[in-house]
């Protein structure tokens, strides 16, 4: 699976954001958000622009970081495709996609977070699009 | 305004099984909708699962505690099963889920009951007994936990523990995936065919879309690692209380349950609650209702009767 990309804002001419996933709580393993973090300089950034990624499938998606109250930033992330305004998403190719950036993001995290673990658990619950276990 | 309005709200979805004829009722909990049944008379009988399950875990309970002479009341935790399913991670607590049981079963003015735990159902259920002892009489725990910080080995690995529910990995995996209400379960019972025939699309079903799914990587996160976990307090009062406590109790625990094992978690159970019966083993996972539903009602009608001093 190839790599995920940290892109600079694209043009969203014609474009809109497809809601994929959310998190609520991206410190609950405090490592996971001091990635966000470091990756797109959100300390000196803050709340200013989202930050964007191209997936393996070419398409790009925006990491909208949220902020809470008496929480540290960010505290939640929303992840939205950009598609063509008026088509659907395909889902398996989101579905990949997001896969690509979870072991992005655990690369990332690194320490005791593995990307093998993560292979290990996509494939302890069979995500369809991984090799099945013997 | 009378916030009773729970049947004017309607459930949101209409569940029809063979195993679950019971009629579902609603009460409103903290502005939330909790579905549950109530079946039988008698001294209550209140069956609380965990995560990601549903009052349907025990449908092999309802015939044999009911014949026996006593009243099953079955709630389905908010966030699961029929009752209303919050979609921000914010909603849940432990401390709000107490405080839900509390407001459903205080409406409904239970009273001399005899509380059963799983999972969640644990902190929950012994939440609602050391915080209202008048209304409880006896308790039966089964493969769950009542203490602070990590509650096996297995809660601390990266794998398959905390990766399963990490950022992002969470709302992934058993949010878009569904993966503990599926295969999760499936592979938490002993008999997987059996459980895949006959009730593993019940639990995928009644959670049906991502957001439906949050608690179900939520209630991971609250089990407490280390001394800054959120809930590390409850757990710390629900054990110095428990450890008090004199509710006549029984434990039941899954021979197989490799996840809260019997050896060190009902053990941890009868040092806390030494005039504990059991653990009585029966053949099961974590969730032991699957494979020995009826012998477990039986064993509960089995104590109560001998507490109750109805048999000798």
């Amino acid at each position: 699976m190839s790599e995920i990309e940290v892109i600079e804002g694209p043009g969203l001419d014609g474009k809109r954001r497809a809601l994929v996933l959310t998190e609520d709580r991206i410190g609950h393993y405090p490592e996971f958000r001091d990635f966000f973090v470091k990756r797109f300089s959100l300390d000196t950034i803050g709340l200013a622009r989202s930050g964007y990624i191209r997936a393996p499938s070419g398409t790009i998606y925006s990491l909208v970081f949220v902020g809470r109250s008496g929480k540290r930033f960010p505290d939640g992330l929303e992840i939205y495709a950009l598609v063509d305004a008026l088509e659907p998403l395909n889902d398996a190719g989101v579905d990949t996609d997001l896969w690509a950036l979870l072991r992005w993001m655990i690369q990332g995290v690194g320490g005791e977070w593995k990307v093998e673990d993560l292979d290990a658990t996509g494939r302890l619950y069979q995500l369809p699009f991984l090799s099945q276990p013997g | 305004m009378k916030l009773d309005t729970a049947k004017k709200v309607g459930p949101p979805q209409h569940f029809v099984h063979d195993e679950w004829p019971y009629e579902p009722k609603f009460k409103r909990v903290n502005g939330w909708r909790m579905h549950y049944i109530d079946e039988g008379g008698g001294d209550p009988v209140v069956l609380l699962h965990g995560n990601p399950a549903w009052g349907f875990l025990y449908r092999k309970f309802v015939k044999p505690l009911t014949a026996a002479g006593r009243r099953v009341i079955v709630p389905d935790m908010i966030g699961f099963g029929l009752s209303e399913k919050p979609v921000s991670e914010r909603a849940h607590n432990l401390d709000g889920h107490i405080a839900n049981l509390t407001g459903l079963l205080r409406q409904l003015d239970v009273r001399n009951a005899t509380m059963v735990c799983h999972d969640w159902g644990g902190p929950t259920g012994l939440g609602f007994a050391l915080s209202n002892p008048d209304r409880v009489h006896a308790l039966v725990i089964m493969s769950t936990w009542a203490w602070p910080l990590p509650p096996a080995e297995f809660h601390k690995r990266i794998f398959p523990w905390r990766m399963m529910h990490a950022p992002l990995v969470g709302p992934y995996l058993l949010g878009r995936h569904n993966a503990l209400a599926g295969r999760g379960m499936y592979l938490s019972v002993v008999d997987r065919r059996k459980f895949r025939d006959e009730a593993q699309s019940v639990y995928e079903g009644v959670l049906p879309d991502p957001a439906t799914r949050l608690l179900t990587w939520t209630w991971p996160r609250w089990i407490p690692l280390d001394e800054t976990a959120r809930g590390l307090e409850r757990f710390q009062w629900l054990e110095r209380e428990l450890k008090k406590s004199k509710f006549p109790t029984l434990l039941v625990w899954g021979r197989e349950d490799e996840v809260f094992d019997h050896k060190t978690f009902a053990t941890r159970f009868k040092e806390l609650l030494p005039h504990a019966e059991g653990p009585e083993l029966v053949t099961g996972r974590h969730f032991l209702q699957e494979d020995s539903g009826v012998e477990i009602a039986e064993k509960i009608n089995d104590f109560l009767d001998r507490i109750d001093g109805s048999r000798p």
